[in-house]
C-alpha cells in the first residue's frame, strides 16, 4: 500500500469532512432518516482506517438516528466532531512520514 | 445391485452371485466378474439367491458368459432363482442352454 | 493461478472505495469502480465485469436495488455479488441475500478473508458456468438425438408399416417410439390369403434394440409376400438375427400364420409373456412360449415347431409384450400377469380388450408406459378383409405362355423344403395369373397340403372332428413328417394359349393309396366340419376341377381372356 497510503489518508480526511457537513445538516434539519445513513457510511470507513474511537460514536448516532431519539444527536455530533480533529491531527502526521 | 466372483479352491469352478436387481446397470460388473479372474474355470455357477429381478438385458449377459464359457460346450448352472426370476426363464426358454435349479 | 477476474466495486466513501480498489487490484484483478448503484449498473452493462463488491446504502440508488438489476441483466451466468456492510441487523442481511446477494463482506475489511471470498465465489461462478455448457451441450446432443430418431422412425414406419396392421380384423396398440425400446409389430396378407402377425421385443433399448427390426421386418414381408410358409420365415429371421445381433442381443417373437379360409391359426412363441386364443364362447387358451427367442440359437438347433388351433369365427388371438408384465408402480410392484388376467376374465369385447388393459394398467402404474405393444386378431370372414391385390415389382412376361413343366418332390425334400413359394414365383410370371394370384395361391396350397397329408403321410381327415382331434392330428403330422423317407408329390404345370388369353392346368399327383377323388370332391362339398373345407374351396376357387384318370391325383385349371 506504499505509494497509495498518502493518498489514502488525504482521501479520508476530505471523505469525513464532507461527512461531518452532511451529518450537521441533517441534525439541524432534524432529519433522523438521513442522520441515521451519513452516520451509517462515516462508521464503515472510520472502522476500516482503524480509528475506532471514532467509529463506536457513529455508531451511537446510527442508533440514535434509527430510533429517532434526535435529542441525543447534538452531543454525540460534538463528540464525534471532537474524537475527529484528534484523528485528523494523527492523520496529518502519519502523512509527514511519506512527504519526500 | 452386488455382483461378488468366488473362485472354488482348485480354481476349477467360479461362483458369481448377484444380489439385488440383474439388470443393464449389472452389465460391465457382471462381465468383470468372469473376465478378470485369473483361473480358467470349467464350470460356472450363478447364485440367484438374493436376486430381486432379472430382465432381457440380464438375459443377454448369461449369453455372452455361455459364449465367453465355449458355447454350446459351457457348464453353467443357475442356482436358486426365485419364482419371478424363475419365470422369466423359463418365459425364454434358457433351460434349453442353462442348467436352472 | 486463480485467473484475473474483472471485479466491479460500488462503494460511496471515497476512502473506502480506495482502500478496497487497492487491495483487490493487488491480487492480480481488474477494478472497475462506482461511486452508487446507478454507475454501478452502467458500468456493468458496459464492461460486464465477472464479479460485483456492493455496498448497500449508497445515495442515488442503493445496493439492493443495483443488485437485482445486475442479476436480472446477468441472466442465467452466475455474477456473485459481494455485499460490503457495517450492517449487523439481520434483518438488513436478510435483505442483502433476497436482493440476489450471494456473500457478504463486514467492515473493516480483512484482506485475507476477502481473497477468500473472491476465491470461492470465483469457484462457484465457473461451476455455474459449466453446468451451464454442460446443460446447452446435453440440450444440443438430445435435440440431435430426437431428430435422427424421428428420421429413422420415418424409415422404419416406412419398412414396418407397409403390411396390413390397418386390417380391419387387427386391433393394436403401441406407443409411438415403441420401436426404441426395442418392440415391433408386423402384420401381413399371404398371398392365399390368410395373414402373418409378428410381435416382437429385442433385448435393450435405444437404437441398438431398434436396429434389428429393420432386417427382420424385410425378412417377414419378402417372405411372406413370396409365399413362404411360416416355419421357413422363421428360420431365416433366426439365421439373420443371430448373423447380424452381437452376441447377447437377441428378439422375444412371437409369430401368428391365420387361415381364414380353414379357420386354424399356427402359433410359435419364443420368449414373449403367454398370448391367449380367446374363444368366442369356451375356455381361452394360453399360447406359452415354447421356444428360445429369435437370434440365440445356431441355425442348426434352432426349433421351428408350430402349435395349430382350430378358430371359429369371432375367435381372438391376443399378443403382449413384457412391457405390460412389468410396468411398475410407484411402490415398485410389477403388473403382473394376475392383475392381466382379471382383466381377461371380464371378457371385454374385442372392441374394448386393448383399452381395457391400458386403462388397468394406467390405473395401476399411474402413468402412460412407453414400452407396451398388445395387438389382438379375430377371426373374420376373409371377404370382411377388402384385402389389396398383390403387388409386384416386375412387369410379368405376357409371351410366357406355351409351356409345360413336371416336379417331383420326394421324401427327404418334402420334409425340409415347401415348394410353393418357389412355384408361385413361377407361374406369377405369367402375367395375366396375376390377378388371379390369390386364388391360384390358395388352391397350389390346399392341393399341396391334400397331398402330403393324406396322400403321403396317410393322415385322416376325419380326426379333425373336433378340438382335441385337431391337436391330434398335427401332432401325427410332424411326427410322420419327422420319419418320412419316400414318397412324392409331383406337379405338373400346363400352359396353353387360348383366344389370346390363356389357360393353366395343374395337376398334382401323390404317391398315397389313392382315391376316387370325383367322390370325394362331391361328398366334401356337404361337409362343414373342421375337415374337409380343403377341397371344397378348391372346387370354389378354381374354374375346374376334376379327379385324374387313374385315382392318384386331381387337375385343376385357370383361364383368362386377352383383356386381364
Amino acid at each position: 500500500m506504499e505509494d497509495e497510503y498518502p493518498v489514502l489518508l488525504d482521501t479520508f480526511v476530505l471523505d469525513s469532512e464532507e461527512r461531518l457537513l452532511v451529518l450537521r445538516k441533517a441534525e439541524q434539519a432534524g432529519d433522523a432518516q438521513n442522520l441515521r445513513l451519513a452516520a451509517h457510511s462515516f462508521k464503515g470507513s472510520c472502522s476500516n482506517m482503524g480509528a475506532l474511537l471514532l467509529s463506536g460514536l457513529c455508531k451511537q448516532l446510527e442508533e440514535a438516528g434509527r430510533r429517532e431519539q434526535l435529542e441525543l444527536a447534538p452531543d454525540l455530533l460534538e463528540q464525534i466532531e471532537r474524537e475527529f480533529a484528534i484523528v485528523r491531527i494523527l492523520l496529518k502526521s502519519e502523512r509527514q512520514r511519506y512527504r519526500r | 445391485m452386488t455382483i461378488t466372483s468366488l473362485p472354488s479352491s482348485d480354481g476349477h469352478e467360479l461362483t458369481i452371485v448377484i444380489a439385488g436387481r440383474f439388470d443393464f446397470g449389472a452389465h460391465q460388473e457382471f462381465r468383470n466378474a468372469y473376465e478378470r479372474v485369473s483361473s480358467t474355470p470349467k464350470s460356472y455357477v450363478i447364485d440367484l439367491k438374493d436376486t430381486t429381478y432379472l430382465d432381457s438385458s440380464a438375459l443377454g449377459m448369461l449369453l455372452l458368459l455361455r459364449d465367453h464359457a465355449g458355447g454350446d460346450s459351457a457348464q453353467i448352472r443357475l442356482l436358486n432363482c426365485k419364482p419371478d426370476v424363475r419365470k422369466i426363464l423359463a418365459i425364454s426358454n434358457f433351460e434349453q442352454l442353462f442348467q436352472i435349479a | 493461478m486463480p485467473e484475473r477476474l474483472s471485479i466491479l466495486i460500488a462503494e460511496d466513501s471515497a476512502a473506502d472505495r480506495m482502500l478496497l480498489s487497492t487491495i483487490v487490484s493487488r491480487q492480480g484483478h481488474r477494478v472497475l469502480t462506482a461511486s452508487n448503484g446507478l454507475e454501478a449498473l452502467a458500468l456493468f452493462e458496459q464492461e460486464r465485469p465477472q464479479l460485483v463488491l456492493m455496498d448497500a446504502l449508497m445515495p442515488v440508488m442503493d445496493g439492493f436495488e443495483a443488485a437485482r438489476r445486475i442479476k436480472q441483466l446477468a441472466g442465467e451466468a452466475l455474477v456473485p455479488i459481494i455485499f460490503l456492510t457495517s450492517l449487523s441487523e439481520g434483518e438488513a442481511l436478510v435483505r442483502c441475500l433476497e436482493a440476489g446477494g450471494d456473500d457478504f463482506l463486514a467492515k473493516p475489511y480483512n484482506r485475507i478473508i476477502l481473497e477468500a471470498k473472491i476465491k470461492a465465489m470465483d469457484r462457484l461462478r465457473r461451476l455455474q458456468d459449466t453446468v451451464l455448457q454442460q446443460r446447452d451441450l446435453i440440450a444440443k446432443h438430445n435435440e440431435h438425438l430426437l431428430n435422427e430418431q424421428r428420421v429413422a422412425k420415418a424409415v422404419f414406419d416406412k419398412v414396418a408399416h407397409s403390411g396390413c396392421l390397418n386390417a380391419p380384423n387387427i386391433r393394436y396398440l403401441q406407443s409411438p417410439y415403441a420401436v426404441f425400446n426395442g418392440d415391433l409389430l408386423l402384420a401381413a396378407y399371404k398371398p392365399s390369403g390368410g395373414m402373418h402377425v409378428l410381435l416382437g421385443d429385442f433385448t435393450g433399448h435405444g437404437l441398438p434394440a431398434a436396429i434389428g427390426a429393420m432386417p427382420l421386418a424385410e425378412v417377414f414381408y419378402g417372405m411372406t409376400a413370396k409365399g413362404y410358409g411360416l416355419t421357413d420365415i422363421l428360420r431365416e429371421l433366426n439365421a439373420k438375427l443371430r448373423h447380424i445381433l452381437p452376441r447377447g442381443v437377441f428378439c422375444c417373437a412371437a409369430l401368428l400364420n391365420v387361415s381364414f379360409q380353414r379357420q386354424e391359426v399356427e402359433v410359435w412363441n419364443g420368449g414373449l409373456p403367454d398370448g391367449y386364443l380367446l374363444r368366442r364362447d369356451g375356455p381361452r387358451t394360453a399360447l406359452v412360449s415354447r421356444h428360445l427367442p429369435l437370434g440365440v440359437l445356431e441355425p442348426a438347433a434352432f426349433n421351428d415347431s408350430c402349435e395349430v388351433y382350430p378358430l371359429a369365427l369371432g375367435d381372438r388371438i391376443f399378443l403382449l409384450s413384457d412391457g405390460v408384465l412389468e410396468a411398475c408402480n410407484a411402490q415398485q410392484e410389477l403388473f403382473g400377469e394376475a392383475r392381466l388376467l382379471q382383466v381377461l376374465d371380464a371378457n371385454p369385447a374385442a372392441a374394448q380388450l386393448l383399452y381395457q388393459i391400458q386403462q388397468a394398467l394406467h390405473d395401476f402404474s399411474g402413468q402412460q408406459q412407453d414400452d407396451v405393444s398388445l395387438v389382438e386378431v379375430s377371426l373374420v370372414e376373409e371377404r370382411q378383409l377388402n384385402r389389396p391385390p398383390l403387388a409386384f415389382a416386375d412387369s410379368g412376361q405376357s409371351h410366357l405362355l406355351d409351356w409345360s413343366a413336371s416336379f417331383e418332390f420326394r421324401g427327404e425334400t418334402l420334409r425340409h423344403f415347401n415348394p410353393l413359394p418357389f412355384l408361385l414365383q413361377l407361374l406369377l410370371e405369367v402375367q395375366g395369373l396375376r390377378p388371379q394370384g390369390g386364388a391360384l395361391y390358395t388352391v397350389l396350397a390346399e392341393l399341396y397340403s391334400n397331398a402330403l397329408e393324406h396322400g403321403v403321410l396317410g393322415l385322416d381327415s376325419q380326426l379333425k372332428q373336433d378340438a382335441e382331434g385337431f391337436a391330434e392330428y398335427y401332432r401325427q403330422r410332424s411326427a410322420r413328417l419327422l420319419q418320412l423317407r419316400e414318397g412324392y408329390v409331383r406337379f405338373h404345370l400346363q400352359l396353353l394359349p387360348e383366344g389370346g388369353g390363356g389357360r393353366l392346368v395343374i395337376t398334382v399327383e401323390d404317391s398315397g393309396k389313392g382315391f376316387d377323388a370325383q367322390a370325394l370332391i362331391l361328398r366334401e362339398m356337404r361337409l362343414d366340419g373342421l375337415s374337409g373345407r380343403g377341397l371344397a374351396l378348391i372346387r370354389q376357387l378354381s374354374e375346374r376341377c376334376r379327379g385324374s384318370a387313374d385315382g392318384q391325383g386331381i387337375s385343376v385349371e385357370f383361364s383368362w381372356s386377352p383383356d386381364a
